[in-house]
């Protein structure tokens, strides 16, 4: 028993190591064939993750007030809208091109898209909801997942938007591509979901209900930014914009966003 | 109201090489109070217009085209110096034809140096059904430039009763300032735009949109009158403002609404009416 106890445990340490020596030169990590885990992304995109998703709503908060999500059927519209149109969409393709240029050890390539998701961000709060959890996310992962590419992006950055923030980090311990678009974006929408549910307009089976609906749309962004380009990027969810803006003035605000 | 008094669409088949391929580059520089349009270059249909101003210079863009259809390609390309003021505004709306298989590009590049002033203030662009546009915007600022602009889009030929719009609209802006990207713009609507625009995050039955970006170094001090100046604008908006920039966009079923809404904006951003093609 000792003796295939003692084996495992070396077998295991193996694989560790494998996992360690892909993270610290990623350019070796095969992206078609990557034996890497999702595992990480369970904790990284738990609400148990330090980056404050909880306070942030993402314009949701001032549409509820400005009567656009009043029950389960306006809440399903306007997220499907932001899958189809808005930022979920283009999270998931800056995800996925960070991803790609983090695999293949080009520091200036994610630095370039780093910009560009802070850039597109359409208005002030939405700028920190996507700047303050990026930095926490670095923070946190820097802490309990140190890895070089996690210390060279914090070097290389001020700030980080958080779709480049998760992407970096998932390519630096081999996570694979398809499972951390899936699973981006469904804690994307389970926060949105989260919020709603804290602002009223839905309960929590409804809740479970509009995610489980949204779940084929998740899947149809995921595969489509898993091949996707930057030049693929491009929202249209202007009133997603616009509530994100009136939220600044919004008189009784329970979030950030 | 916006009339437009040309065809409904190009003669069919127009083979690609007729298609118009426009340029138009220039230089600004300040002298004294005026600033000067100089090493104008003007080729394919576009031409600049400078009618006499007080202070600055306005350049009218003007596409003696009349429009622009698929395969087209339009370069305006812009230097302007340190110091210089410039009011860039259209001579018209532009129309975008329904296109037979190309979209049509449109590409503005801006220059603009340090302490001087750009206004980018063209009229509406109105996309017929059908009509495909990739349009280009790149603004280069210094720390002390200022760039205040406002690009419109209308959906269809409402005065024709065209209100079920398809084609496809692609508008990348890439705003940079001490070549440190500031602001990126990145619009699609693509194959049933109208349907899209019915959207409730999208635009809930709008037919036009605007977007203003002010850049400059106390931009961000002008958000509370920007928002005083729309409170009783005849359409939705919502404006904000950080990293030394100010935005608004603006959405309106009726493009006529939403284009009063833009005229009192000008009008108490600038302390003067807009630019007398507006009025």
């Amino acid at each position: 028993m000792t003796t295939t106890a003692t084996t495992t445990l070396a077998m295991d340490t193996s694989i560790l190591m494998t996992d360690l020596a892909l993270a610290q030169r990623p350019s070796l990590v095969d992206t078609q064939t990557s034996a890497g885990s999702a595992l990480p992304l369970h904790i990284w995109l738990s609400p148990a993750f330090p980056v404050g998703a909880f306070a942030y709503s993402h314009g949701l908060e001032a549409a509820v007030d400005h009567g656009d999500i009043t029950n389960a059927a306006t809440l399903q519209a306007w997220l499907d809208d932001l899958v189809r149109f808005g930022s979920l969409r283009s999270d998931a393709l800056l995800v996925a091109c960070a991803w790609r240029a983090a695999v293949a050890g080009d520091m200036a390539g994610v630095i370039e898209i780093n910009d560009l998701a802070l850039a597109l961000a359409p208005s002030k709060e939405r700028h920190l909801e996507t700047a303050a959890q990026g930095n926490a996310f670095i923070a946190a992962a820097q802490a309990s997942w140190p890895c070089d590419l996690l210390a060279e992006l914090a070097g290389a950055a001020d700030t980080i938007a958080y779709p480049v923030a998760v992407a970096v980090a998932a390519a630096a311990h081999a996570v694979p591509l398809a499972a951390l678009l899936d699973a981006y974006l469904v804690a994307f929408a389970g926060n949105l979901v989260s919020a709603a549910v804290r602002l009223g307009p839905v309960g929590q089976t409804d809740g479970q209900k509009i995610i489980a609906r949204l779940v084929p749309a998740l899947r149809e962004a995921a595969q489509f930014a898993a091949t996707g380009t930057l030049d693929d990027l491009g929202s249209a969810a202007l009133r997603s914009d616009i509530a994100a803006m009136r939220h600044e003035t919004q008189y009784s605000r329970l979030f950030r966003s | 109201m916006i009339v437009t008094q040309v065809p409904a669409q190009v003669p069919a088949h127009v083979p690609a090489y007729v298609r118009a391929v426009g340029q138009l580059r220039a230089d600004f520089q300040a002298t004294g109070a005026r600033t000067q349009a100089m090493n104008i270059f003007e080729t394919g249909g576009l031409r600049l217009r400078c009618p006499k101003v007080a202070q600055g210079c306005e350049g009218v863009l003007i596409n003696s085209g009349g429009g622009v259809a698929g395969g087209d390609k339009c370069s305006y390309d812009f230097d302007v110096g340190p110091q210089a003021q410039v009011t860039f505004t259209t001579q018209s709306a532009e129309k975008i034809y329904r296109a037979q298989s190309n979209a049509a590009e449109v590409d503005v590049a801006l220059r603009i140096g340090a302490h001087a002033a750009v206004e980018w203030l063209p009229q509406e662009t109105i996309l017929f059904s059908g009509a495909r546009l990739n349009r280009r915007l790149d603004m280069d600022l210094e720390e002390s430039s200022s760039l205040t602009m406002l690009e419109s889009v209308i959906y269809g030929r409402m005065a024709m009763g065209e209100t079920e719009v398809s084609g496809s609209f692609r508008d990348r802006w890439r705003i940079r300032r001490g070549r440190r990207l500031l602001f990126a713009e990145d619009m699609r609507l693509d194959g049933d735009m109208t349907g899209a625009l019915d959207r409730p995050a999208v635009g809930d039955g709008a037919r036009s949109n605007a977007t203003f970006l002010h850049v400059a170094p106390d931009a961000e001090q002008r958000l509370e009158a920007i928002r005083a100046s729309l409170t009783d604008a005849p359409c939705e908006w919502g404006a904000s403002a950080w990293n030394g920039m100010a935005l608004v966009r603006l959405i309106s079923p009726s493009p006529e609404k939403m284009r009063a809404a833009i005229v009192s904006l000008l009008q108490s951003f600038r302390g003067r009416d807009a630019p007398r093609v507006w009025q």
